[in-house]
């Protein structure tokens, strides 16, 4: 926040003393993507050794998330972590991520936010959702706002339409849409990359419904994502696929990096993932040509260092407009209409009462009077009058 | 006579309007043993509620009410209680006007036996046998319960009432009529065709002989009438919804039970732990079981029409699939007719012990049931058990105390055998 403060008032400060227009253009480029903080939500959904390559995958993208700037107290880190640790684990408090046991991603520095039975779907929704018991530490807590990116990887196991968390319970795509739309309507991001790496793992993001959604899956509905080699020293497949693809792509990007999302959707082909791999970007309202890896994957402040001196300008009316228009949505975004509770309030229930068919009184009341005359006549009736 | 009757009206009144009007009334009509689903009040409520917002009543589950009784209090839901008010009255008013049993004993006392002139009632004692029935209905617990819980069962009852009413006169077209309604209103009424046909032929002085052409007569007509009626009735609800909605509704609801809400009948239990693929079985089995005793009740009892017609309200109201204690204090209204029986009944004491301690009883396992959570359904069903076994024992042995009577009144009081030794008589 600070940072960005700074930088808008080192722009401010350019614009007003009307220097040369290079400045200019390279305050423009500050405001490109509109985001001024990273977050990354990363959830291993599976639990027991011989899903070792779940958190493999996602100890693997922790690793590459924080190495490229994104700090511990930015990542929400979901794990049933009883991997470094397991009695099976010939390696003990180690988790590599590839054959030979080149890459541990566990470290000393891991830092687990949800572990064990903390990882449920529960959680995890209040987690995006923001709605947390007040005595939750900040370490457990999504403190995103209006202008963060966030990144969600998910993986585990899952099918057409859910994921199956710890081996008892599910989440569904409809529950991810709608705790994004929740998300959406909170001002809690500002733009959202959503990766999965599971089985049909394209179903999950079919139902996204809210605006500035990115999404990439390991596989499409249909297709099981596979895992990607065996180690036989230590018994278990250490990762999967697509996230192997996507951590050597990972591994070129440095803050500084141009590579944009395009390039991203490219990687792991059918040739190397067996499955096919999918994207959704019809919900972003950036072409994702000039979305940078580093928008989501990284934490980079922009800094413009300059020795001129500024004088503040507290004109910002002319700035305000100053958005490049090509990249912008050609309607204003707004939140969700609310609903038109004015008009629902003073609405009274319409008060239609039901009357008997006229055919039915008419007939009932000539029975009653029919059979009154027919035992008029008879002798005993008249006993009663 | 008027006036100790207006008095018992009056009091009657008083003891429900004060019931209405206390804090009594909410718990009442809350009692299972009380509201069944077919006859509860906040349903009525409930289905004229969803036809003001352009609902069928019968949609849902909820409403099991005839299209007539949609009629009867779309416009009088607000006097609802002077409505069964006036229904109780109604009921009890032709209560009165009954005057069981008179020719008959003026026909028949030269067939007794010359030393049964204890047995015979003489018309003091029978003068009073309005009065008392009267005072039973009206003032049984049961049936102020009923009528303070604004449960249809009471104009159930005064159909009922006005049926048996038109019978003993002798109306048969009017009393097909009222047959044809209370059958319109709950099924079971159907049963009461034979009495009633019966009491009618004996009534046109026509012997009862499968082969008399005037006997077959007489029945096709009063069947023709009753059938003719009921299909007009029925036609009649059609066109108030113009849907046949209200056939399974209130007809298949009542014949397949499938509301378990436990009552003091005796389905519930059964069907709640039954496997689905015997229920078909039990149910037409527990309904064969309501119609069923009306043939060799009908053999034995054909020349006591009226007794049948009383042991047949009985079975009704103790075998039906939804009873309530209205449906009880119906026939209990009937006992003080029959109170000359009194001398042959043997268990009256323990029977009567047994309904009452039963009625206590069932709001307190009601309430360890439900509430406290220290009993469970099997208390509940075990007293409802009681409850019917106290009533089937009281019928039949008011059956029993019949038989002997008259047994007696062709035999002679005192009984001797052959060799003219005092004889017992025993029921085999």
């Amino acid at each position: 926040m600070a940072a960005a403060l700074s930088a808008a008032a080192l722009l401010l400060g350019c614009c007003g003393a009307a220097l040369a227009s290079g400045v200019q253009d390279q305050a423009e480029q500050f405001f490109r993507s509109g985001h001024t903080n990273n977050w990354a939500v990363l959830v291993c959904t599976s639990r027991f050794w011989f899903n070792y390559r779940h958190v493999a995958n996602t100890l693997s993208v922790y690793r590459s998330v924080k190495r490229l700037g994104i700090p511990d107290s930015h990542i929400v880190l979901m794990l049933a972590d009883d991997m470094a640790c397991n009695p099976r684990n010939p390696k003990p408090a180690t988790v590599f991520s590839h054959k030979n046991m080149e890459l541990n991603v566990y470290g000393d520095d891991v830092e687990v936010d949800y572990r064990s039975y903390e990882v449920t779907v529960e959680n995890f929704l209040r987690v995006l959702t923001g709605r947390i018991p007040p005595s939750t530490p900040r370490s457990k807590r999504l403190l995103s706002d209006d202008r963060s990116n966030i990144l969600i990887y998910m993986t585990g196991h899952g099918g057409n339409g859910f994921l199956k968390f710890q081996d008892s319970e599910e989440i569904t795509n409809v529950e991810l849409a709608d705790a994004f739309e929740q998300m959406w309507q909170k001002r809690r991001y500002n733009e959202l990359l959503f990766i999965i790496d599971t089985c049909q793992g394209a179903s999950m993001y079919e139902r996204f419904y809210s605006p500035n959604i990115m999404a990439l899956a390991s596989s499409q509905v249909g297709e099981d994502s596979l895992s990607h080699q065996p180690d036989l020293g230590i018994g278990v497949h250490l990762m999967d696929r697509y996230t192997f693809y996507v951590l050597e792509f990972l591994e070129e990007i440095h803050p500084a990096s141009q590579t944009n999302m395009n390039d991203l959707f490219q990687v792991c082909p059918k040739s190397l993932c067996v499955s096919t791999p999918g994207h959704r970007t019809d919900l972003f309202q950036r072409d994702p040509q000039n979305v940078l890896i580093t928008d989501f994957f990284g934490s980079v402040r922009k800094v413009e260092i300059t020795t001129e001196t500024i004088s503040l300008d507290r004109d910002l009316a002319g700035f305000e407009n100053e958005l490049p228009k090509d990249e912008l949505a050609t309607e204003p975004l707004k939140y969700a209409d609310q609903l038109p509770v004015a008009q629902i309030i003073h609405q009274k229930p319409k008060q239609k009462d039901w009357h008997p068919p006229g055919g039915f009184i008419l007939g009932l009341w000539a029975l009653i009077i029919m059979v009154f005359f027919k035992t008029y006549g008879i002798k005993h009736m008249k006993h009663i009058f | 006579m008027a006036a100790p009757l207006v008095l018992v009206v009056l009091v009657a009144v008083t003891l429900r309007a004060a019931l209405y009007r206390s804090s009594l009334a909410a718990f009442i009509s809350e009692r299972v043993e009380v509201a069944s689903p077919l006859s509860a009040w906040k349903r009525v409520v409930e289905g004229l509620a969803l036809l003001d917002l352009g609902v069928s009543p019968y949609s849902g589950a909820i409403f099991h009410e005839t299209p007539l009784i949609i009629y009867l209090f779309h416009f009088l839901i607000e006097y609802a209680e002077l409505v069964f008010m006036v229904s109780a009255s109604g009921n009890l008013w032709s209560f009165s006007l009954v005057q069981f049993k008179k020719q008959k004993l003026l026909i028949e006392l030269d067939k007794y036996a010359p030393d049964v002139a204890e047995l015979i009632r003489t018309p003091m004692e029978m003068h009073y046998i309005p009065l008392k029935v009267a005072l039973f209905y009206l003032l049984n617990p049961y049936t102020v319960m009923s009528c303070v819980a604004k449960s249809t069962c009471a104009i159930n009852n005064t159909v009922i009432a006005f049926f048996i009413l038109a019978t003993i006169k002798g109306s048969a077209f009017l009393s097909a009529v009222f047959l044809a309604l209370a059958t319109y209103q709950s099924l079971y009424p159907v049963t009461l065709f034979a009495p009633a046909l019966l009491y009618l032929l004996q009534r046109q002085f026509i012997p009862i002989k499968p082969k008399s052409k005037s006997f077959w007569l007489y029945t096709m007509q009063y069947a023709a009438l009753y059938l003719c009626s009921l299909v007009v009735i029925i036609c009649l609800s059609f066109f108030l919804l113009n849907s046949w909605d209200f056939i399974p509704s209130v007809y298949g609801f009542i014949l397949s039970v499938p509301d378990l809400t436990p009552n003091i009948g005796l389905f519930w239990y059964f069907f709640a732990e039954m496997f689905e693929h015997f229920s078909l079985f039990f149910v037409c089995v527990f309904q064969i079981n309501v119609f069923f005793y009306t043939i060799p009740l009908a053999v034995k009892l054909k020349e006591h029409p009226v007794f049948f017609m009383f042991v047949q309200l009985a079975i009704i109201s103790i075998f039906k699939s939804y009873p309530t204690v209205g449906d009880v204090a119906l026939y209990m209204a009937f006992l003080p007719v029959w109170s000359h029986l009194y001398r042959f009944l043997r268990n009256i004491f323990i029977l009567s012990c047994v309904l009452i301690v039963c009625s206590l009883l069932f709001p307190v396992l009601w309430h360890l049931w439900i509430y406290a959570g220290s009993a469970n359904s099997n208390f509940y069903y075990a007293i409802t058990l009681t409850f019917n076994i106290g009533q089937i024992l009281l019928i039949s042995d008011y059956f029993y105390a019949f038989l002997r009577r008259e047994y007696y009144l062709t035999h002679g009081l005192h009984l001797t055998r052959q060799d003219g030794t005092e004889a017992m008589l025993v029921l085999k």
